[in-house]
C-alpha cells in the first residue's frame, strides 16, 4: 500500500535535512497513528505521502505508483482518486452546503466519482458517510460555515470517504476538538476507514487515542532510525 | 453535486461584497466610454444634418468654419457681410440654381433672428435633404404687407409658449439673455406678428425667428452705426415707404445646377473683384470643424481610455488583494483533488463574469442615462441622441473594456495557479 524505499528530505535545497527515514511499509486497511512532537515533520511526511512534495532521496510509493515518476498534473489526478485528506481545522468550502462540500471529491476524480455512482450516486453515498459520522440530517442542506468546528470536522471526514480512496491523510483532526469529542471523532473516523477499506495515517499529539490504531509510529524514532541507517 | 462554474458562482456571491465594488468601477469605465462615443458621434452627425442641398455658403472672406458656424449654426460671428451686387451677380451666374441670402444680427429672447427670402423655406434642406415643414400657418409674405411677418422654429414656440398670431419684438444683437426678460428688446417700436411655425427638425433651424430681408432693414432705418439716431424714430407704418432693400447680407446660400460645377463657381466668387469674398463647402468646412474638435475629442476618448484602465487595475488589485484571504479555499480544493488547472479555470471564470457584468452593466447604465439626457440634451444644446442601435465604435470599446477585463482577471489566476502549486496541500498562512 505505502511502500517507504529510505528517503531524504529538505525543505532547501542543500540545507539540513528534515526528514530522514528508512524502510517503512503500510499494509492495506492499516491505520497508523503517527505522533511527535511538533515542528518535528508529520506534516512534511504527510506532504511527501499526498505526493504534494517530493523527497530528495529515497522513493515514497503509493499503491506501488512511486510518486516522484509522475508529472506534477498526472500527480495531482493520482492524489485525487487514491487519497483523501483531512485538515486541522478550515476544511470546507464556507459557501457550499455541507452536502456540496462531501462531493467535491466526485467533481474532481472519475474514479471516486464512478465508485460512488455503483453505490446509489455520490448525492446518496455523501448522506450515507455524513449518517456515519453522526452528523444529524437538519444539518446536510446547511452552509458549511453556520456548523460548529466539531461538526465540520465530521463533514471533511465524510468527505474524505467519498468514493472509499486507498488513503486517508488526517492531519491532526482532533485538535480542534474538545476531549470527549476527540473520542467520539476518533472512533467513528477508525470505524469508517475500515468499513470503507481505506487505510488510514492520522497525525495527532493525542497519545491517548494511539492505542485504538493498527500501527503506532513515533516520528523521532523514525527519523533515528533513519539517521542510522 | 457542484459544476466547477457553480463552485465559482457561489465562491464569488460569498465575496459579493467587494466584487461588488469591482463591477460598479468597470460599469462606471464602460458608461464612460460607451456614452463618450455616442455623444462624439451624434454632435457629429448633428451638425452634418444641419445642412443639406446647399453647395455653397458664399460670405466674406475670413475663415471657412467661422462663416459656416454663423451662418448656418448662428454661432460666433463674421467680420463683414457681402453686398447685395455680389448675391444678384452669383446668382446670374449659369450654373447657379438658387442663392438665398442670409442677415444675421438680431435676436428674440435669446433665439436669433435670420432675415432671408421666401426662397430660403423652398431651398433649405437638412438630414437628408428633407426640406423645412410648416406646422401651423406660412411663410411670411414677400411683400409690404408682409413686412413684420415672421415664421419661428418648433423650439421657439415651444420653449416660448407662441402661436400662430403672436406678437414678437426683436433686440439688437445676439444676446444670450434669459428670455424671459424683455429689457433688451430695443426693436420694440416694430412688433413682429407670428405667422408660421415650423415643425422641429433638429437643427439650429428649430431655434430661429425668420423675417424678411426688408423687415430687418425696416427695423434699423432709425439706426447708425448700431444705435438708434437720437430723436429720429420712424413709426412702423411709416418704414413701409422708404426703400427698403438691403445693400448688404451676412451671407448667402448657394444651389447649382449640376454639382460638378462647384469648384467653378467657387472659384469665381473666390476670384469676384469688387470684394474679398469666398464660396464654403459645407462638407469641407465640416471637416475642417472637426479637424479642429477632433484634438479634443480625443483628449476625451484618452482620459475615458485611462478611466478604464485603471478600473481594469483596480480589478486586478481587488482580485490579487483577496487572492491571501482565499488561500484557504484553494487549499482545500486541491485537498479535494483539484488540480492548479481547475484553480486557474475557478479563476478566470470569476474574471470573465466580473467583467461581463461590469460591461453589461456600464452599457445599460449609459442607455439609461442618455435616455434621461436626451430632452436636456435636445433644448440645451440642439443635439439628438440616437438611442435605437449601439454604433460598431461604441461595441469595439465595450469589448476592449471586457478583453482588458479578462486579461487582468489573468494575473491573479496565474498568481492563485503558481500559490497553489508552491502551497500543495497546506498553505503555509
Amino acid at each position: 500500500m505505502i511502500d517507504i524505499e529510505p528517503l531524504r528530505f529538505a525543505w532547501t535545497p542543500g540545507g539540513a535535512d528534515t526528514l530522514a527515514l528508512g524502510r517503512l511499509h503500510v499494509a492495506h486497511g492499516q491505520t497508523v497513528f503517527l505522533h511527535g512532537p511538533s515542528g518535528c515533520g508529520k506534516s512534511t511526511l504527510l506532504g511527501l505521502l499526498a505526493g504534494v512534495l517530493l523527497p530528495n532521496q529515497g522513493r515514497v510509493c503509493l499503491l506501488g505508483q512511486d510518486w516522484a515518476a509522475l508529472k506534477p498534473g498526472q500527480r495531482d489526478a493520482f492524489r485525487a482518486d487514491h487519497v483523501g485528506v483531512i485538515f486541522q481545522q478550515f476544511n470546507l468550502l464556507p459557501y457550499l452546503s455541507v452536502l456540496d462540500n462531501v462531493t467535491l471529491p466526485c467533481r474532481f476524480s472519475s474514479v471516486r466519482r464512478e465508485r460512488c455512482q455503483a453505490a446509489g450516486g455520490p448525492e446518496a453515498v455523501a448522506q450515507n458517510w455524513l449518517q456515519r459520522m453522526g452528523l444529524p440530517q437538519a444539518l446536510w442542506m446547511r452552509r458549511a460555515d453556520a456548523l460548529s468546528v466539531g461538526q465540520q470536522q465530521r463533514v471533511a471526514a465524510a468527505r474524505a470517504l467519498m468514493g472509499q480512496p486507498e488513503l486517508i491523510l488526517a492531519d491532526e483532526p482532533t485538535s480542534a476538538l474538545d476531549a470527549a469529542l476527540r473520542q467520539d471523532f476518533m472512533g467513528w473516523l477508525l470505524q469508517a476507514a475500515r468499513d470503507a477499506g481505506s487505510t488510514l495515517v492520522c497525525v495527532s499529539h493525542d497519545e491517548q487515542q494511539a492505542a485504538r490504531f493498527d500501527v503506532q509510529w513515533s516520528l523521532p524514532a523514525l527519523q533515528q532510525a533513519g539517521v542510522n541507517a | 453535486m457542484k459544476t466547477l462554474p457553480g463552485i465559482a458562482r457561489c465562491s464569488a456571491w460569498n465575496r459579493r461584497s467587494t466584487l461588488v465594488w469591482v463591477v460598479v468601477s468597470l460599469a462606471l469605465a464602460t458608461a464612460l466610454l460607451w456614452t463618450l462615443e455616442r455623444l462624439r458621434h451624434d454632435i457629429r452627425s448633428s451638425f452634418s444634418q444641419s445642412v443639406s442641398g446647399v453647395d455653397l455658403i458664399v460670405g466674406a472672406r475670413s475663415s471657412p468654419v467661422q462663416l459656416m458656424l454663423f451662418s448656418v449654426f448662428h454661432i460666433g460671428s463674421v467680420p463683414q457681410g457681402m453686398s447685395m451686387d455680389s448675391v444678384r451677380l452669383l446668382a446670374q451666374h449659369r450654373s447657379v440654381s438658387w442663392v438665398v441670402p442670409l442677415s444675421l444680427g438680431d435676436s428674440h429672447r435669446g433665439f436669433p433672428v435670420l432675415g432671408t427670402t421666401p426662397a430660403f423655406f423652398q431651398h433649405f434642406k437638412y438630414g437628408d435633404k428633407q426640406a423645412l415643414v410648416l406646422r401651423q400657418g406660412a411663410v411670411f409674405a414677400d411683400t409690404l404687407d408682409g413686412l413684420y411677418e415672421a415664421v419661428i422654429g418648433a423650439e421657439v414656440a415651444r420653449k416660448m409658449g407662441y402661436t400662430l398670431g403672436q406678437s414678437i419684438t426683436l433686440s439688437h444683437g445676439l444676446h444670450d439673455h434669459d428670455p424671459a426678460d424683455a429689457s433688451h428688446d430695443d426693436h420694440a417700436d416694430k412688433p413682429f406678428k407670428v405667422v408660421g411655425i415650423l415643425a422641429p427638425t433638429g437643427t439650429p433651424v428649430d431655434r430661429t425667428v425668420h423675417v424678411s430681408l426688408q423687415a430687418l432693414e425696416a427695423l434699423h432705418l432709425d439706426w447708425v452705426a448700431g444705435t438708434p439716431l437720437p430723436g429720429g424714430q420712424i413709426p412702423a407704418d411709416q418704414a413701409r415707404k422708404f426703400k427698403l432693400e438691403p445693400e448688404e447680407v451676412t451671407a448667402a446660400l448657394v444651389g447649382l445646377k449640376t454639382r460638378a460645377a462647384v469648384f467653378n463657381v467657387q472659384r469665381f466668387v473666390n476670384f469676384h473683384e469688387a470684394e474679398a469674398l469666398m464660396g464654403v463647402m459645407p462638407g469641407v468646412a465640416l471637416g475642417e470643424l472637426w479637424s479642429v474638435l477632433g484634438v479634443g475629442e480625443n483628449a476625451l476618448l484618452a482620459v475615458s481610455g485611462l478611466v478604464a484602465l485603471v478600473s481594469v487595475v483596480s480589478l486586478m488589485a481587488v482580485v490579487l488583494a483577496g487572492l491571501n484571504e482565499r488561500r484557504r479555499e484553494l487549499a482545500v480544493l486541491r485537498a479535494v483533488g483539484a488540480g492548479p488547472r481547475h484553480v486557474l479555470g475557478l479563476l478566470t471564470l470569476e474574471g470573465v463574469w466580473v467583467t461581463c457584468a461590469g460591461v453589461l452593466l456600464g452599457v445599460l447604465l449609459a442607455q439609461a442615462g442618455m435616455a434621461l439626457a436626451t430632452p436636456w440634451l435636445q433644448q440645451a444644446l440642439g443635439i439628438r441622441l440616437h438611442m435605437a442601435a449601439p454604433l460598431p465604435t461604441q461595441l469595439a470599446l465595450a469589448v476592449a473594456v471586457l478583453l482588458a477585463g479578462l486579461l487582468a482577471s489573468l494575473a491573479p489566476a496565474w498568481r492563485a495557479y503558481r500559490l497553489s502549486l508552491a502551497d500543495g496541500l497546506s498553505p503555509r498562512v
